[in-house]
């Protein structure tokens, strides 16, 4: 069963890729996979493997505990059912931590464009060059990044290209190069990417050890992309014509205010995070909450109808939320992959038939262009204990470095760029072409940078 | 804390209750409250953070698998209403009687119902209404009549409705059982309103065919109408009645099997006009459809189930139900009550917190207080609007006001909840397994 499910994963994906020659949206193909990987895992016979696994024993533990007596009358195939579903509730919970913080973010984004808000600080960016602006854009994207997580640096700087460079030819290349730099600038902080944090909570990197080591290489990563582009991108960023202007919405005011309480929610979720230590989710909802009840307070002249295109309402309809449920399928895919414990044999037959720890986690960094790097890194760092491998060791941060930049490969292959996707409708082929190999580059620049660097540091 | 917390949700809940004359959205001040219900349990709670958090990620979990449920279903219907599949059913429904059109709207939405979740009914059925009745005071009527039939109608059947889905998972109730116990008093519930209107409604339904043009022109544009239709009627219902057959197969959660049913229909909408060119085909596709339904019900919904979840967790509700065993005493009194009660805060941790209540062990399948708790949970949402999921539905869609509704119908939802309570305590004696 195993071996259907990864068919119907690979035809999946093949589908998403395929997306323009076969005429099916992504989201369905996206769902329809998700889907059926969890059917097939639900309805097969259970694999001696997954009976075997620790999982599967812990659950069965963690039943025990609940159910007590009842316990002795369940069946083995009742006991495989009930795990099935609470590994899929896992999964399903974890998923909806990052859809409705990645749709809090975007409508908070959304909101303050429709504000025009965005306008403060477009208006204070005087270049006509498109390389020079590339530059800018690139590093005030990976520093961002190393505060804020990489999804919402990548939406906010988007929003901000839209509105910069009016040609869309010329606008899909800063829309992949934000994605280089997200991922790039999230990998040498802590709290920059959800694999990093994952590392660093579990005491696998410290935090000055990973910012020193790691900063040159993550530059390093984005900057090689960046000189190519400098020398072969062609092209005007375009001018914003009168017509596109005046069929947006009139600007009713309060654009300011909107901008920095829609910055300030956004930046605040970190400390949120840190005073409450609740999900991340928890806290973009209170900004967008906040920010929904301003907004819809701030334009009591405006008539009803009229309104709703200025409050958290109209933006709501307006992000994109098939975007959201794309995720939701391939995420839900992947989960099957990492529930039937398929990433975690795959990262152990490579660290049997390799050897080299260097090849296995460059090679898991590629993987995680493919699929989600978050089980990739936890099937990593279950694979490698901390007693033979203790704190800030090369394998710790050179993981946290493959399985952040990898993802910038493939533009699913990070949040960062499943969002900037929807936003900017980028066609996977598309990105495939034009970025993927400049993204690669960049990774493996990087890799060697960090390689070097600490060959000269003479560790290991 | 405790206090602090209970404060807040109640100024929530009044804030969302006077939603309009105060003119901040609903969702906005669910959203607002359901986080900082958590933050202040965060901050200022003994228990251990851990435990808050394990306690946040179960609910949060159960919470997605409904919202995507529901995105799901609104989804699919939406896409039916967009290639104008419903027409097939509403153009066959020639009555002008208002009132007879009322009986056979509230008989049919009664018995999709108890096959669909009420949610997803109420929608099915609203959309229908809009076609039908233009007039838009009487069509209010109609719609608050909906959200009667379809709370009752889920209430009966293991598969219609949240609350009965978890009882009869939970083993507290049999299939057989419950329908032979509970649909008596079902249709009650629903025919005690329905009579009361059939004597004071008034008005008529309004000239269908200007605002059906009208409305065809908001929809389509200047284009001509799409073909695929009858199809797409067929695939949505089919896909929505699938959804049970889907769980029971798999045993998977409902949302999957919605899912599955949208990815197909998905794809067929993609495929199914292959002349139209990539903007004209977008409205009638899936991608179209999620533009175009309220997504910010989902939201709302989100918020009020984390202000709950957050109450359930600080064990709350668990100790308003131990108290209220104490002071009444009366089981029978106690789940009228809770079915009360189910109006104001939503039914599903009403219902876990019941369960957890009462034990299996003293109280056996088909006991008496799990079919009355059937019932009452079930129905008894239907007196405020925001009292079941079909109501917030239906809100969001025809935007009625929590005020209106209280005025116009909550007084009839109530006549129907005692009168349909009081025939299950007379009849149950000679039906049930444990009397």
């Amino acid at each position: 069963m195993e071996t259907v499910i990864i068919i119907v994963f690979v035809i999946g994906y093949l589908a998403i890729a395929l997306e323009h020659s076969i005429k099916i949206n992504k989201t369905a193909s996206a769902i329809l996979t998700g889907v059926i990987c969890w059917t097939l895992f639900a309805v097969a016979s259970p694999s001696e493997s997954i009976l075997g696994s620790s999982q599967f024993a812990t659950f069965l533990e963690g039943l025990k505990l609940d159910l007590a007596d009842k316990f002795s009358t369940l069946g083995q195939h009742e006991l495989y059912i009930r795990f099935v579903g609470s590994e899929l509730s896992h999964h399903l919970a974890q998923i909806s931590e990052i859809l409705f913080f990645l749709m809090g973010a975007m409508t908070i984004v959304e909101l303050v464009d429709a504000h025009h808000g965005f306008r403060f600080i477009t208006d204070r960016i005087k270049t006509e060059n498109a390389k020079s602006l590339l530059w800018i854009i690139c590093w005030v994207t990976f520093f961002l990044s190393s505060v804020l997580d990489n999804l919402t640096t990548a939406i906010v700087m988007v929003s901000l290209i839209r509105k910069l460079i009016p040609n869309k030819d010329m606008r899909l290349f800063f829309a992949g190069m934000i994605v280089i730099a997200a991922n790039a600038g999230g990998a040498w902080t802590p709290i920059g990417d959800v694999t990093t944090t994952m590392l660093w909570i579990g005491g696998q990197i410290s935090t000055l050890s990973i910012m020193k080591v790691m900063f040159i290489p993550s530059v390093i990563c984005m900057l090689t992309p960046l000189v190519y582009l400098s020398f072969t991108l062609k092209g005007e960023i375009g001018k914003a014509s009168d017509s596109a202007t005046k069929s947006k919405a009139a600007d009713v005011g309060g654009g300011l205010l909107m901008l920095i309480l829609g910055i300030g929610a956004l930046m605040s979720v970190p400390i949120f995070k840190t005073l409450t230590h609740l999900p991340p989710y928890i806290g973009m909802l209170f900004g967008l909450g906040i920010l929904w009840v301003v907004s819809e307070l701030i334009h009591p002249e405006l008539d009803e109808a009229v309104k709703k295109n200025y409050t958290a309402a109209g933006a709501l309809s307006r992000i994109d939320v098939p975007s959201v449920l794309f995720f939701l399928g391939i995420l839900l895919a992947v989960g099957s992959l990492e529930s039937m414990l398929t990433l975690e044999h795959f990262a152990e037959y490579l660290a049997h038939t390799i050897g080299d720890n260097r090849i296995i986690i460059t090679l898991i960094g590629l993987l995680s262009a493919i699929v989600d790097n978050v089980p990739l890194v936890a099937a990593s760092m279950g694979m490698y204990s901390l007693d033979v491998y203790p704190m800030d060791h090369l394998i710790w941060e050179y993981l946290a470095y493959c399985a952040g930049t990898g993802g910038s490969i493939l533009i699913i292959g990070s949040a960062a760029g499943v969002a900037v996707m929807g936003m900017e409708k980028i066609d996977f082929m598309w990105y495939t072409k034009k970025i993927s190999l400049i993204a690669m580059m960049g990774y493996f620049g990087g890799a060697a940078a960090y390689l070097f660097i600490e060959h000269l540091l003479g560790k290991n | 804390m405790e206090a602090t917390v209970i404060i807040i949700f109640v100024i929530g809940y009044l804030l969302i209750a006077l939603e309009h004359p105060i003119k901040v959205n609903k969702s906005a001040t669910a959203i607002v409250t359901g986080v900082l219900c958590w933050t202040i349990y965060a901050l200022v709670s003994e228990t251990p953070t851990e435990q808050i958090l394990d306690h946040l990620a179960a609910h949060f979990g159960e919470i997605s698998e409904i919202l995507f449920f529901l995105l799901g279903a609104m989804t699919i219907v939406e896409l039916v209403d967009g290639y104008e599949g419903f027409r097939i059913i509403t153009d066959r429904i020639k009555t002008k009687n208002a009132k007879k059109l009322l009986w056979i709207i509230c008989t049919i939405t009664f018995f999709l119902s108890a096959i669909l979740d009420n949610l997803t009914t109420a929608i099915v059925m609203v959309s229908l209404v809009r076609r039908l009745v233009p007039s838009r005071d009487m069509r209010l009527f109609f719609v608050g009549m909906i959200v009667i039939a379809a709370n009752a109608g889920g209430a009966w059947s293991p598969i219609g409705d949240v609350t009965t889905t978890m009882l009869w998972i939970g083993g507290q109730i049999s299939t057989v059982n419950i329908i032979k116990t509970l649909i008596l008093p079902s249709i009650v519930c629903m025919v005690v309103p329905l009579l009361y209107l059939q004597f004071t409604l008034k008005g008529e339904l309004g000239d269908a065919n200007q605002s059906t043009e009208g409305a065809e022109n908001n929809v389509h544009g200047s284009h001509a109408p799409v073909k695929g239709a009858k199809t797409m009627l067929f695939l949505g219902v089919g896909g929505l009645i699938a959804v049970p057959f889907f769980k029971t197969v798999t045993h998977l959660p409902p949302y999957v099997g919605m899912l599955l049913s949208l990815g197909i229909i998905w794809i067929v909408s993609e495929l199914m006009n292959p002349h139209l060119s990539e903007r004209e085909k977008k409205r009638y596709t899936a991608a179209g459809a999620l533009g175009r339904i309220d997504v910010a019900s989902v939201l709302f919904f989100l918020g009020i189930l984390l202000a709950v979840a957050a109450l359930q967790s600080m064990g709350l509700l668990h100790r308003f139900a131990a108290y209220l065993a104490e002071t009444i005493g009366d089981n029978r009194v106690i789940i009228t009550l809770i079915g009360i009660l189910s109006a104001v805060v939503d039914n599903v941790p009403l219902v876990a917190a019941s369960m957890g209540m009462y034990s299996l062990a003293d109280f056996p399948t088909d006991n008496m207080i799990w079919e009355y708790l059937a019932y009452c949970a079930g129905t008894g949402g239907s007196i405020l609007i925001i009292g079941s999921a079909a109501g917030v539905a239906v809100m969001g869609m025809e935007k009625i006001d929590f005020i209106w509704y209280l005025k116009k119908i909550s007084l009839l939802a109530f006549l129907g909840y005692f009168a349909g309570a009081i025939v299950y305590l007379i009849i149950y004696p000679y039906l049930a397994v444990h009397p």
